[in-house]
């Protein structure tokens, strides 16, 4: 009998004309954006190649220099663009694409897409999650909004009474016959997804266990919003009533929740602005070592330490050049510095995510949405994941030049100068990102809040369906 | 006919609590979204304040500081950082060059959470490869802001057509039309009559609303009456129109309730979220701006080749600078010969950079002029454009906020170059003559009244179409069977 309700679902549901043409807006407005969205991976990840080869380039080709100069004068890491992107694009409109890694800071990453484009971009793109995450909801209310009353209305439902169905079994039944063409629809633009990726030479690090575990998070965001058009269809009067009530849900769902919760999260957890962050840094960098200045207090102290440790009188008979040791030793306490107060940021963005995940109790979409970019590695925690290995990279690239300084070269002698083999002895930067396990389990809270959604809305339809 | 229609209506939306929802629900939209707004501009303000509050502190120490080094008295601070040093001040003691929030700056977030409002400056950097965006969660940027702006442009829209989805489908539904139809008056004239009783009520409570809330967060609604107050209540009326236009039409297209609600809802995604974001993506293919990634590394060779020539390129530039020309002008022992030389060079950088960055200032300005000419194509793009006008938190803004950065940064330069090439010291007066910024308000683009002449033709287009379509289709009858 399930299957039977199912079928008779589905079947009204392709024969009726206007649900056809939103199956094939929704269809043809989702070809549109994966194909804008590959271009515009291929375009990026072009510039990002090139960019990656021509800094080393720039980097290995120096003349023969202090190390010292060469620290300053730095290299770049360039943020690899991820497969998945091609589904969602997550935060990386709003995150920069490179970072300057040079002596003794640590900088943000720069050049951040949004700012290079107009104001129309605060709309949002049209990208395969903008219609996952927004439109097909929409066309799940449209299909199921007068599921059960439109029986009401035909006097069908007394009909189906009368053959001794369970109110459960039709519930069942209404809700399969609305979810399976959403799946199949799902299913079918994943498939094909996958294919375009797995297809593509230079597409990066494609994993088909990611698209899958992609696939099942928005299967279950569907699932929810199948489960409260059919509890809002059973309970309310009309049709009518029913549609306004699943369009103020999706409202507060989809676009409000999200803004109300960003504007909290900023109140509570605000950012300082880039200045304050640069004079907090720059504040702490003072009270240390400065690798630069040998008159300091902390360089005299070193100094001090230094010369009792190898039991000499004077830094002249260092086995070593003290300019490159203080050096190192200053930047190991700006590295220190920056450390703290990128905890900082980092412990503010922690709070944020968690008032997030607390305002998921209003919103199945903001789980849905955070798991979506972590799973397709744009999201804020990959960035950061990003800014740390880029971090680490300069500190050991730093290191090896200010030792090299050190080790080759008597104190005082600047004019030391290294050659291309040191520049070509630091490998060049790659970045790993998590992978999809560890990604999995750091976004386990947003799993189960998904699944909390799912298992309480079909808790709520059974429990509205048990009398019809 | 039309009295009794109008109390009819009044006295069934007051029973039907739609007045008292309506007014609570919009209310309590508005003094929400004022409040965030107004956190926001607060933040924006006090951010400033301390900056500049920090910035008096250090000049204070400054002067403390010459006094000291002028009488002789031994200080611990390193040489290359005394404030006697023209460098010294020019790098540790900048201005700050601010951009202070418009006074309706809370209707509309817009770009300002993703661009800085102040900048400190320096000798050293290059101030047109400043980073102007804001340190800010991509999250909440990705997510926006809910303002005012969001109330209107996209809940507004919502709310019409929850108000007037039915006017005429819900009589038939329940079997009244026919009884309607025997009264003295067409059906089409009922239906304008019903909506414009609706429109009028809703403007009232929407302005009540807006001006309610806004008082309520600190604007002073009079005096900022010709200052964007007064734009903002005719866009909101005029964003209103529109939809009610196209309710008006919808209704009379004489389809059941359901069908009504989901007409309307399309266009409104079509025209609030799609046109938008496919114009956006159109103005990023079309205009494409050249990649940063390779611009990092036009300049780093630029810079590099800078390095070698520094002594050529020094001797150029004394040639075309005799003013700067100094006795000890290029000694390379002394850090003002490295300063001299410096300098030199970050000319020649400038000057060789300028093409590459004129590209992207032209991709972006056609970009917006692209946007600017097809924001014709939504009512929500035009109101979007419209309230970032008020509250100047348009890209635009920004765009210039940052030409006069970039002008003062050279101001800034100037003053201290003569004093670093002819190695002269500061002291207490020439701190008096330092280069002050000033903001000046860019005077905008189109008049703003456009933008709304735009909303209400598309609104008048939809009331006419109506009528015709009613009157060709003799829709009457269609209507009543």
């Amino acid at each position: 009998m399930i299957w039977k309700i199912a079928r008779k679902e589905i079947k009204e549901t392709l024969r009726e004309g206007r649900f056809r043409i939103a199956g094939v807006i929704v269809l043809a407005l989702l070809s549109i954006a994966v194909v804008i969205s590959y271009n515009y991976y291929n375009y990026v990840q072009d510039q990002h190649a090139q960019a990656s080869t021509n800094t080393r380039n720039l980097w290995t080709s120096q003349d023969e220099k202090n190390p010292h100069s060469a620290a300053h004068y730095g290299t770049y890491a360039f943020k690899p663009k991820s497969p998945l992107s091609l589904i969602d694009q997550g935060v990386d409109k709003f995150t920069g694409i490179s970072i300057f890694l040079e002596a003794h800071r640590r900088n943000e990453a720069q050049f951040i897409a949004a700012a290079d484009q107009t104001g129309l971009a605060r709309f949002g793109d049209l990208t395969p999650d903008f219609i996952l995450l927004f439109i097909i909801p929409l066309l799940i209310i449209l299909m199921g909004y007068n599921s059960f009353g439109k029986e009401r209305e035909n006097g069908t439902l007394k009909l189906l009474q009368s053959q001794g169905v369970p109110p459960g079994k039709v519930a069942l039944g209404k809700w399969l016959g609305l979810y399976m063409p959403i799946l199949f629809l799902t299913a079918g633009l994943f498939l094909s997804a996958g294919l375009m990726l797995a297809l593509t030479p230079n597409f990066g690090m494609f994993s088909w266990t990611a698209l899958l575990l992609m696939t099942l998070v928005y299967l279950i965001y569907y699932g929810v919003f199948a489960n409260l058009t059919l509890i809002i269809s059973a309970w309310a009067k009309s049709g009518g009533i029913a549609l306004v009530l699943l369009l103020s849900i999706w409202i507060i769902t989809c676009l409000a929740t999200p803004k109300a919760a960003s504007n909290f999260a900023d109140a509570l957890y605000p950012y300082p602005t880039r200045q304050e962050f640069m004079a907090d840094v720059s504040e702490d960098r003072k009270k240390g070592l400065d690798g630069h200045n040998p008159w300091n207090k902390e360089a005299k102290l070193l100094e001090k330490e230094t010369l009792e440790e190898y039991g000499v009188d004077s830094i002249h008979q260092l086995p070593f050049n003290f300019d490159g040791y203080r050096m190192q030793k200053g930047e190991e306490h700006e590295a220190e510095v920056y450390f703290k107060h990128y905890q900082l940021l980092k412990d503010q963005f922690n709070q944020q995510s968690h008032f997030y995940s607390m305002s998921a109790a209003v919103s199945p979409y903001l789980p849905t949405r955070f798991l979506s970019m972590a799973i397709a590695r744009t999201d804020y925690g990959l960035h950061w994941d990003f800014a740390d290995a880029a971090e680490r990279y300069r500190l050991k690239m730093m290191e090896a030049l200010n030792m090299d300084f050190a080790e080759n070269s008597a104190y005082g002698n600047w004019a030391y100068k290294a050659d291309q083999s040191l520049w070509e002895g630091i490998p060049d930067f790659s970045y790993t990102p998590p992978t999809i396990g560890q990604i999995a389990v750091r976004h386990l809270s947003n799993f189960l809040l998904l699944a909390t959604w799912l298992v309480i809305s079909f808790l709520g339809l059974f429990w509205i369906t048990r009398k019809l | 006919m039309f009295k009794y229609n109008f109390i009819y209506e009044w006295k069934t939306l007051i029973r039907d609590r739609w007045v008292q929802s309506l007014g609570v629900l919009l209310f309590g939209l508005c003094l929400f979204a004022s409040y965030n707004g107004k956190g926001k501009v607060e933040k924006r303000k006090q951010d400033i304040n301390d900056a500049m509050a920090t910035v008096k502190d250090g000049d204070e120490a400054m002067l403390l500081l010459i006094d000291s080094i002028q009488a002789g008295l031994p200080v611990d601070v390193p040489s290359w950082r005394q404030p006697v040093q023209p460098t010294a001040v020019g790098n540790y003691h900048p201005r700050v060059v601010a951009f202070p929030p418009a006074p309706m700056a809370l209707v509309a977030t817009g770009q300002s959470d993703l661009f800085t409002h102040y900048v400190k400056p320096t000798l050293r950097g290059e101030a047109m490869l400043l980073n102007f965006t804001e340190l800010s969660s991509p999250v909440q940027l990705l997510f926006g802001s809910f303002d005012l702006s969001f109330v209107l442009i996209y809940l507004l829209p919502l709310i019409v057509i929850a108000f007037t989805y039915n006017i005429l489908s819900v009589e038939r539904e329940r079997g009244s039309l026919r009884l309607l139809a025997t009264q003295p008056m067409k059906l089409v004239h009922w239906v304008l009559q019903k909506s414009t009783l609706r429109f009028a009520l809703l403007s009232l409570i929407l302005g009540g609303c807006l001006s309610l809330s806004l008082m309520m967060n600190g604007v002073s609604i009079i005096e900022q009456w010709n200052q964007g107050f007064s734009q903002l209540l005719g866009l909101s009326f005029g964003y209103l129109l529109f939809w009610f236009a196209l309710a008006f039409l919808v209704n009379l297209l004489g389809r059941t309730s359901a069908v009504n609600a989901i007409s309307l809802l399309g266009v409104w995604i079509g025209l609030v979220l799609l046109v938008p974001a496919v114009l956006n993506q159109l103005a990023n293919t079309i205009y494409p701006v050249p990649s940063r990634a390779q611009m990092i590394n036009d300049m780093r060779v630029l810079k590099a080749v800078a390095d070698k020539q520094q002594d050529q390129i020094l001797a150029e530039y004394l040639r075309n600078h005799p003013e700067l020309v100094s006795v000890e002008a290029g000694t390379e022992a002394t850090a003002y010969g490295w300063w001299q030389r410096y300098f030199a060079a970050q000319d020649v950088v400038k000057e060789r950079m300028q093409p590459l960055l004129e590209k992207y200032d032209g991709q972006l300005k056609r970009q917006q002029q692209w946007v600017h000419q097809l924001r014709v194509l939504s009512p929500a793009i035009l109101m979007q454009d419209g309230l970032q006008k008020i509250s100047g938190t348009a890209s635009w803004y920004y765009r210039d906020y940052r030409q006069q950065v970039i002008s003062f940064a050279e101001q800034w330069r100037e003053f201290f170059l003569p004093l670093i090439f002819k190695d002269e010291k500061v002291d207490a007066e020439i701190l008096t003559q330092l280069p002050e910024f000033q903001y000046e308000k860019p005077i905008a683009g189109l008049p703003f009244g456009v933008n709304l002449s735009l909303i209400l033709l598309y609104s008048c287009l939809l009331l006419g179409l109506g009528f015709t379509l009613y009157s060709r289709q003799r829709k009457e009858k269609l209507l009543l069977t």
